[in-house]
């Protein structure tokens, strides 16, 4: 399959800013060394050269349709961006230091168009909600009776900016439906058909859906978006907890070598 | 320049709203139009030889101007040459409406622009950062355009 380079590389180079670059070490399939590249994070493509004043780009990953995953086991600040399906690759990369491998991390799981696009949707519906809200007047009690009437979408997720979770981005996303922005409520779906959507979550756990069965066709985004958050929020919740454990057991470690001159 | 070939093979076979057996014509001179299958999958557009599993090409649908050539079909033109665009011709005036409004949608920075726009606006609304639940307010990609950040402290008095 030819890729149009050419337009690849027009976008990278044009006016809009660059979403994340640095070096990275990515690791060579063959011989299972780390080499240090120079990455640029574009919209869901990330490029990669030898130094960052190259001309020469020396490849680009599109990133529909994988999962990024920290990686321990590989390697001290590994991380991974693993793509689904049969004969699909894994990319692997180290940092330098975990607060890279965290911001690349954090960068990358919401890098996709699939994310992006729910993101958008999401935001719209809650730019509707807030006009309305303010159309319906400014008084006080008019918005305390629309807050109870308010369905509770927003599910807060734990965990900020160091926690790092895995996630994956999906691709079969459906492609946005003719219509004006900001677009229109979408009405809730019936209880009965929640079996359907969760299905359409991929268990962290278990084996990726068959090739062929990607979801995604006529979902539901809006109720999804805070229901995947909040499912991979667990995820971050558990990290969380071990994260504050290991700490605490490190502090209480450290103490331990204190000399004590009371 | 290396790709991820099998992964974007992978992804023009996934499911999408909009695929359709289109004329396609190349941006060169002397390229002729020919019956392509074209599938808009996120911001790309791969076309097949009909009934084919592996698309010829892909397009990226970014810093590319999509026009409506005639009743029936439309072009892209990419890199800033206006001059050397492609042509699609559709089977109807409604389905080429369709396919210019499916791909300028499509477009990353189309729906990156949009988001800035809902977020500036549910804050200044709100006084609340919508994205500030989900984890991702000091992302880059996720930033208003004059570099500002919204924090906590900006709270527009309502």
């Amino acid at each position: 399959m030819k890729l149009h380079e050419k337009i690849l590389t027009h976008y990278l180079s044009c006016t809009s800013p660059v979403d994340k670059e640095g070096y990275l070490f990515k690791k060579k399939e063959r011989n299972a060394t780390y080499q240090r590249r120079w990455f640029v994070l574009k919209a869901n493509l990330l490029f990669y050269q030898d130094r960052p004043a190259d001309r020469h780009l020396l490849g680009v990953i599109v990133l529909e349709g994988c999962a990024v995953r920290r990686s321990e086991s590989e390697g001290q600040f590994a991380f991974s961006l693993v793509f689904e399906g049969p004969g699909l690759k894994t990319y692997r990369f180290t940092a330098g230091d975990g607060q890279t491998q965290e911001s690349w991390v954090k960068a990358l799981l919401s890098a996709s168009h699939c994310y992006l696009s729910l993101l958008v949707r999401d935001l719209g519906r809650q730019y509707e909600e807030a006009k309305q809200q303010q159309g319906s007047g400014a008084s006080r009690h008019s918005s305390s009776l629309s807050a109870l009437t308010q369905p509770t979408h927003f599910l807060p997720v734990q965990g900020r900016a160091a926690v790092v979770r895995e996630g994956r981005s999906y691709s079969a996303c459906p492609v946005l439906q003719t219509q004006s922005t900001p677009p229109k409520v979408v009405a809730k779906k019936s209880p009965k058909l929640w079996p359907r959507r969760n299905a359409h979550v991929t268990p962290l756990n278990g084996p990726a859906p068959l090739y062929g069965e990607w979801p995604l066709v006529g979902f539901d985004p809006l109720e999804d978006f805070s229901k995947l958050h909040d499912y991979y929020g667990q995820e971050v919740k558990k990290a969380r907890e071990e994260w504050l454990r290991r700490r605490r057991a490190e502090d209480e470690c450290i103490d331990g070598h204190l000399i004590d001159l009371g | 320049m290396r790709f991820n070939e099998k992964e974007l093979v992978s992804l023009s076979r996934q499911p999408s709203e909009m695929a359709a057996e289109l004329g396609m014509r190349g941006p060169k001179k002397g390229d002729v139009v020919k019956k392509r299958l074209v599938k808009l999958v996120v911001n790309f557009l791969f076309y097949f030889r009909t009934d084919e599993e592996e698309p010829i090409g892909a397009l990226l649908l970014e810093q590319c101007r999509v026009e409506r050539e005639d009743s029936q079909s439309f072009s892209i033109a990419f890199l800033d040459e206006a001059e050397r665009k492609y042509l699609f011709e559709c089977d109807s005036e409604e389905q080429c409406g369709e396919w210019v409004d499916s791909i300028v949608k499509a477009s990353y920075e189309f729906m990156r622009k949009n988001l800035i726009f809902y977020r500036t606006e549910i804050h200044r609304l709100t006084g609340k950062d919508p994205l500030e639940q989900y984890g991702i307010s000091d992302e880059t990609r996720f930033q208003v355009n004059n570099g500002l950040q919204l924090t906590p402290r900006d709270t527009c008095s309502l």
